[in-house]
């Protein structure tokens, strides 16, 4: 009974993954096939395992900042826009001083990102308390917002003008983040990961255990009694969204600070958005997070591999995958109050025989 | 000074032009967006709808070459997008914004899937020859100010209206009168989609030619500011919808220009319609008085 939710969520989720699995048979591929290639894509060398991470590794922070602002009854679409600010920025920095050393050096990037993205979410914050723009709305349109002005500083002012891709000059060295190549093989998996997870304590535990984090559940959860009790709902909600922008605005550490060591346009290929099914299907815990996370970057790195294995499917198998998913998860209740009443019933009725 | 009139006019006629052919998918996802959410069904998934019924469209005019064929498929696509959104989100109780996120996904992933499949493509649809597209704009402009005119008057005048109304200010009420608010809802997101729908055409089958990845670039979301802009109400939307449409106009037209030789890059004029849209949402606090059931179960 206790473990009922966590029971039809996994159930929810792998039905999910029949429903896509059943969508390829539809198109004339062999499901079995389609899994057998998801899994070794996945998992099946120490490389392929390292990818999977890294692509996990952006995930795992969108996907907190997105549960940070859910807790407290608000919905951040924008951690794909506050994610390229961050980015951004993080490269910024690296470009404008190349000399700070490595111990200075990625505490300023990571400070720079969360700062960058926190004001993103704060804007988010201030349209929606001081000007009644609805969160959704607010944070959607900044997104295409915060493409420009990453467009901006790629393409304008940080060019570099030897490349023919989109992108900026090098970071200075000392802010290039470790490779772990001891579990990832030849992949880009680097010590964010490790970041990431650390990360995720740090939100799991403030969310428990310190006022803080109860505060963040109060206006969520009972905004009514949090009033009452002395909370202002105000600057409690946009310091949600501002710490919730701060933990996307690290989203682009792996692949800035780690892989690339510059910022490209398009670098965060959705992680904001895939952010949002994540925080859904972690159920906002901060473990959930990672374990959604973990499962979503071994899909995305698995349905790589669709794209040349296969001749009528793509990688975009992936966000279909994930769309399913969320659905299934979303409509978790349907299935969930039913089993619930049953087992309540069965349970009064235990206690009537045992008191006769 | 009839040089100064003449290069005002030159100016302003292509843009006049301009800001008519582009509110035109502004105007059918806003009121498609109205229907839905006067319902009391918030509505996210306008963006997916477009991209559903514009790729649809598309795909049947690439395969049999007939506009109108074309037409009714996107059309029929959009109403039953709006069928799996509409009983996706009121059947599991969960929250609107989460199956309309879920919904876009779903159709961002399903259609270069299907691409692929069908076309050997992942980008979109082979590009469409004349005579299987529509080349009027200004007849999809005129069915646009056409539904919105018919919405002004059905949300006054009808049953039809009143019980949508109801749905998404007080269901409960309907509910007394032995009508499912549930019912209302769903077939209220069917003509969203059907409605949605134009739109998607128009984009796939007339301003352009097939269907291009991710075509709709946020005019979905536009639409529903627009109609938040215009206080959930048929002739302010429509009107929101081509303020909008003029920032975008403007934007087509500031790009690659200078001025004084300083040449404004073009990320900057890109933003301009999301800006624009922010700064006047932003401006409008008094106005926004929502249906009152919006998101909520029934």
């Amino acid at each position: 009974m206790r473990h009922l939710s966590s029971i039809v969520t996994i159930s929810a989720t792998l039905f999910g993954l029949l429903l896509a699995l059943l969508f390829t048979g539809a198109l004339g591929e062999n499901p079995f096939n389609v899994a057998q290639i998801l899994v070794m894509g996945a998992v099946g060398s120490p490389t392929s395992l390292g990818y999977s991470l890294f692509y996990a590794t952006p995930l795992i922070f969108t996907g907190l900042s997105v549960s940070w602002a859910l807790k407290a009854g608000l919905f951040n679409i924008g951690a794909e826009g506050q994610m390229t600010v961050g980015g951004v920025v993080m490269a910024v920095v690296g470009i404008l001083f190349p000399d700070v050393t490595p111990w200075l050096a990625w505490p300023l990037a990571f400070a720079a990102g969360f700062a960058s993205g926190a004001f993103w979410g704060w804007l988010v914050g201030w349209l929606k308390i001081q000007r009644g723009v609805h969160e959704v709305l607010g944070s959607i349109l900044l997104n295409f917002v915060s493409y420009g002005i990453a467009g901006l500083v790629i393409l304008n002012i940080f060019r570099n003008t030897q490349s023919a891709n989109p992108e900026t000059t090098e970071i200075g060295l000392g802010y290039r983040l470790t490779i772990l190549d001891w579990i990832g093989g030849t992949s880009p998996l680097n010590i964010a990961f490790v970041f990431a997870l650390i990360l995720a304590a740090i939100c799991d535990l403030i969310i428990r255990h310190t006022k803080m984090g109860l505060r963040l559940r109060w206006i969520g959860g009972a905004p009514d009694f949090a009033r009452r009790s002395g909370v202002s709902i105000t600057k409690e909600s946009i310091r949600a969204l501002m710490i919730s922008g701060g933990l996307a605005g690290l989203a682009g550490a792996s692949f800035v600070l780690g892989y690339m060591h510059k910022v490209r346009e398009g670098f965060s290929s959705g992680a904001g958005f895939v952010g949002i099914a994540v925080a859904l299907l972690g159920r906002t815990n901060a473990w959930g997070v990672v374990g959604a996370a973990l499962l979503f970057g071994g899909l995305q790195k698995g349905s790589l591999d669709l794209d040349i294995d296969t001749e009528k499917i793509s990688r975009d198998l992936a966000m279909v995958i994930q769309a399913l998913v969320v659905f299934s998860v979303a409509a978790r209740p349907v299935i969930e109050r039913p089993i619930r009443e049953w087992l309540e019933r069965r349970e009064t009725k235990k206690n009537d025989e045992v008191s006769v | 000074m009839s040089g100064f009139v003449d290069g005002v006019l030159e100016f302003t006629i292509p843009f006049l032009s301009s800001v008519l052919r582009v509110s035109v998918p502004l105007l059918f996802a806003a009121y498609g967006g109205l229907i839905s959410e006067r319902a009391g069904l918030a509505n996210v998934a306008l963006e997916g709808l477009l991209l559903l019924s514009a790729f649809v469209g598309a795909a049947t005019a690439a395969l049999t070459h007939d506009p109108f064929l074309a037409l009714g498929a996107g059309v029929f696509a959009g109403a039953f997008g709006g069928l799996v959104f509409g009983l996706s989100a009121i059947k599991s109780r969960a929250d609107h914004i989460v199956i309309g996120i879920a919904f876009n996904m779903l159709v961002a992933g399903i259609i270069p899937t299907i691409c692929r499949a069908w076309f050997g493509v992942t980008g979109g649809t082979p590009q469409l020859e004349r005579e299987s597209r529509f080349t009027s704009d200004a007849t999809f402009f005129y069915i646009a100010i056409l539904v919105g005119a018919i919405l002004f008057w059905a949300l006054r005048a009808t049953r039809w209206g009143l019980r949508l109304k109801a749905a998404g200010d007080q269901p409960d009420a309907l509910l007394v009168q032995g009508v499912s608010p549930s019912f209302v809802r769903i077939q209220a997101a069917v003509l969203c989609g059907a409605v949605v729908g134009l739109g998607g055409i128009d984009l796939s089958l007339c301003q352009g030619s097939g269907y291009i990845r991710d075509m709709a670039g946020g005019r979905g979301f536009i639409a529903l500011a627009a109609l938040i802009f215009g206080g959930w109400r048929p002739v302010q939307a429509g009107l929101a919808c081509l303020l909008f449409a003029s920032a975008d106009a403007a934007q087509m037209l500031l790009q690659g220009k200078s001025f004084f030789d300083f040449e404004i890059p073009n990320s900057i004029v890109q933003i301009i319609p999301y800006v624009v849209t922010l700064v006047l949402l932003a401006t409008r606090r008094s106005v926004m008085n929502a249906p009152r059931a919006i998101n909520q179960p029934v």
